[in-house]
């Protein structure tokens, strides 16, 4: 009894801090959302749910859906956002695995080299691209040199071959660099979790090594899998930047641009709200498949 | 009309949304308020304030003539507007206040940091510069309480809303003399602000085209359709600047279909404007920033829809090494193209309105406008005395940039962006959004 005061006693301020920052100022995003503008189009929110004005948000869902204005953006977004966390998973996955169970005296360094990207600010990093993919940048001229700019453009995926001249390819790349940490160290645990035992069973068990992998360890580390969907997926969902800096063309604007163009500037600042609204609700359901697997996993594995 | 109305302004309901969704009685209720509201009758300051409108080509406001979101007519150069007063400015006797803090609300880098550190030393105040990226968002900050600046840095279509929201205080003649000595006489007076009853000019500029003469050889100067090189240069697809500003951006895909009139609110020249974006964009894949002073120099953009300020910016501060500024051209279209100014004003809620005036004559001595725009800025100030033409003979300014100056005539006979009513602004709005959405 007294342990859990303790640990009560702890956890307020933590408690208090995501209230105040993560509650209230969402419910300040809904209140916005289902507010008003006045005269000059300011927002003025409602704080009262008995007087809330659905508008904005029948707007947003008119707009989000197909035929909307924004649909267009909605697909951009996904395929953008699958083909980044699939890219993220095939490049992540390896390096976790080695890391995790056969870097042997490296795994130290190796586990560091992974968090070293995060000692530079994400928008810092997003800046060297932007140099190194200029027309005249070390980075495209190399490009050019393996001749990867003219392949890909033959395929259809770079037009012609400016990398920041607004291609999608850039902005799915630049995601990919940008968030496949958090793919990799959750992949890493979930991996360095599984007991050798296990893995030796199945070999002992007669199984070849594609086999042990594949219907053993592969099984065993869905929930890294998973996590690191999920926490590659939810940034990359709400991101903006990334975008921003890589293309800044109207023909790859994905969801976070949008928002913030309505967040920003003009009279439809609930418009915007409420599209985060709609946003934080389509991640939500998400994350309780993501909750809701885990818990199933971790079921099976007491039972 | 509900319990919400924290003050009368904020419940003209000018969303469309709600007339039909607050439902029942209340939606009627709204209904007919909000026609009322699309008139735009929300307040009549243009009686309590004392202001008024000359006669010109769009009537009588108050006869129902086309106003702001705020309620005040819309200023057109053919129709003055004097803008009402709900103070008295600061007496001309009083002294100025000692010690402390001048605020200053501002665009980041448009203003000489130098030029700052020398009025503070000289009035004994700390100067701070808080920056906005735009307008909107500094509108934003204004309305909430809590932000209380001094000196506001906006543009004259952001004016009339500044003061309809009593955001601003009115200017004291007196303390501002540097505006009759130096100032040219074009903007003494100004038709959005007569009798400069709340704003000071600060900058004068021109948006055109800026190039790379090194990577494509064009010269808009040689068509019959300036603008066309914003549509037509393929070869640089990708590597082209649109503004990201709905104003400039649609108003410029007007005046590249000939329609001259960049001010209107015509559904119809709006969604046409958006098909000539739309085009745009399929054939150059434009970027929408507002960065091009840095990366036309770098060569990363080499074509790029620009304020005339932004290109000499770049020129004085951005050339990366062993690249000379003659490598950049300017082309604007010298008649009926945007040609205008920004304005300073003091905010209502200043603590050191004399301060405050003696910081407008200061940006007006000819000394400081020189070293605010030679040395830093690149936005040219309408200084009587300043011989911009010289600056680029002289090779102060790089010589090929000359077309870059604003001139006098051009500027008493530019086109400019100016206020919208409400309804125009949402017109225009949903067309930016559409766009943007790609």
């Amino acid at each position: 009894m007294t342990n859990r005061r303790i640990w009560g006693f702890f956890a307020a301020p933590g408690m208090g801090w995501l209230l105040v920052f993560f509650v209230v100022a969402f419910y300040a995003v809904v209140s916005v959302g289902f507010g008003n503008v006045n005269t000059l189009y300011q927002p003025i929110p409602y704080w009262n749910p008995l007087d809330w004005n659905f508008g904005y948000m029948i707007e947003a869902i008119q707009s989000v859906l197909p035929g909307g204005q924004t649909w267009p953006v909605v697909v951009r977004t996904a395929i953008y956002i699958g083909a980044a966390i699939t890219l993220s998973l095939l490049i992540g996955y390896p390096v976790a695995y080695y890391a995790s169970r056969h870097a042997g005296r490296w795994r130290g360094l190796v586990v560091v080299l992974l968090i070293l990207p995060f000692w530079i600010s994400y928008i810092m990093r997003m800046y060297a691209w932007t140099n190194l993919l200029a027309p005249d940048g070390y980075g495209s001229k190399l490009l050019s040199a393996l001749s990867i700019d003219s392949l890909l453009s033959s395929v259809g995926l770079l037009d012609g071959t400016d990398w920041l001249g607004g291609q999608g390819i850039t902005v799915i790349l630049a995601l990919v660099y940008g968030y496949v940490p958090f793919m990799i160290l959750p992949l890493f645990a979930s991996l360095d979790r599984i007991d050798q035992r296990v893995i030796e069973a199945a070999r002992d068990l007669g199984a070849p090594p594609e086999s042990a992998f594949r219907r053993v360890i592969l099984p065993l580390s869905k929930p890294g899998i998973l996590a690191g969907l999920v926490l590659v997926a939810l940034p990359m969902a709400g991101d903006y930047y990334t975008q921003t800096l890589m293309s800044a063309s109207p023909a790859t604007s994905m969801i976070g641009n949008t928002i913030n163009d309505y967040i920003q500037g003009g009279p439809e600042k609930p418009l915007g709200a409420a599209m985060t609204m709609l946003l934080s609700a389509v991640l939500l359901m998400f994350m309780l498949y993501y909750l809701r697997t885990l818990r199933r996993e971790q079921g099976e594995v007491a039972a | 009309m509900n319990s919400n109305s924290e003050e009368p302004i904020d419940e003209a309901g000018v969303s469309r949304r709600s007339l039909f969704l607050r439902t029942g009685a209340a939606a009627i209720g709204t209904a007919a308020l909000a026609g009322v509201a699309g008139c735009g009758d929300t307040t009549p300051v243009s009686e309590s304030g004392g202001g008024s409108g000359g006669k010109g080509l769009l009537g009588d406001p108050t006869a129902g003539g086309p106003v702001d979101s705020a309620g005040i007519p819309l200023a057109r150069r053919d129709y003055p507007v004097t803008l009402p007063r709900f103070q008295d400015p600061v007496s001309a006797s009083a002294k100025p206040e000692t010690g402390g803090v001048l605020k200053i609300y501002n665009y980041a880098d448009y203003v000489n940091p130098d030029v700052l550190k020398a009025f503070g030393k000289q009035e004994g105040v700390e100067v701070k510069v808080t920056t906005f990226d735009n307008l909107d968002e500094a509108f934003s900050k204004l309305s909430t309480a809590g932000q209380e600046y001094d000196i506001i840095f906006s543009t004259p279509d952001q004016l009339s809303k500044l003061v309809g929201r009593k955001l601003l205080q009115p200017l004291n003649p007196d303390l501002i003399g540097n505006l009759q000595k130096n100032i040219w006489d074009e903007i003494q007076n100004p038709f959005y602000d007569v009798d400069s009853r709340y704003s000071v000019p600060y900058t004068v500029y021109t948006t055109g085209v800026g190039w790379r003469n090194d990577k494509v050889t064009i010269d808009p100067a040689n068509l019959e359709n300036g603008w066309d090189v914003m549509w037509d240069t393929t070869s640089q697809r990708g590597k082209v600047q649109l503004l990201d500003d709905k104003r400039e951006a649609l108003g410029m895909a007007m005046l590249h279909e000939g329609q001259p009139n960049i001010n209107t609110e015509s559904q119809a020249f709006v969604n046409s404007a958006l098909a000539g974006l739309d085009t745009m964009d399929s054939k150059m894949r434009p970027k929408v920033q507002i960065s091009a002073y840095e990366t036309l120099p770098a060569g990363r953009i080499t074509l790029a829809q620009l304020w005339s300020g932004d290109l000499l910016s770049g020129a004085i501060n951005y050339m990366p090494k062993g690249t000379p500024a003659s490598v950049m051209s300017y082309w604007y279209q010298s008649e009926g193209g945007p040609v205008f100014n920004d304005i300073i004003t003091i905010a209502a809620a200043s603590t050191k309105p004399v301060i405050a005036h003696r910081f407008l004559n200061y940006m007006m001595q000819p000394d400081v406008a020189y070293e605010n725009f030679v040395g830093y800025t690149g936005y040219q100030q309408p200084q009587k005395s300043l011989n911009a033409a010289k600056l680029f003979d002289d090779g102060i300014l790089p010589k090929g940039l000359s077309k870059a100056v604003v001139t006098q005539d051009a500027y008493a006979t530019g086109n400019g962006f100016l206020t919208l009513t409400g309804e125009g602004e949402q017109i225009w709005d949903k067309a930016w959004s559409k766009f943007r959405a790609g």
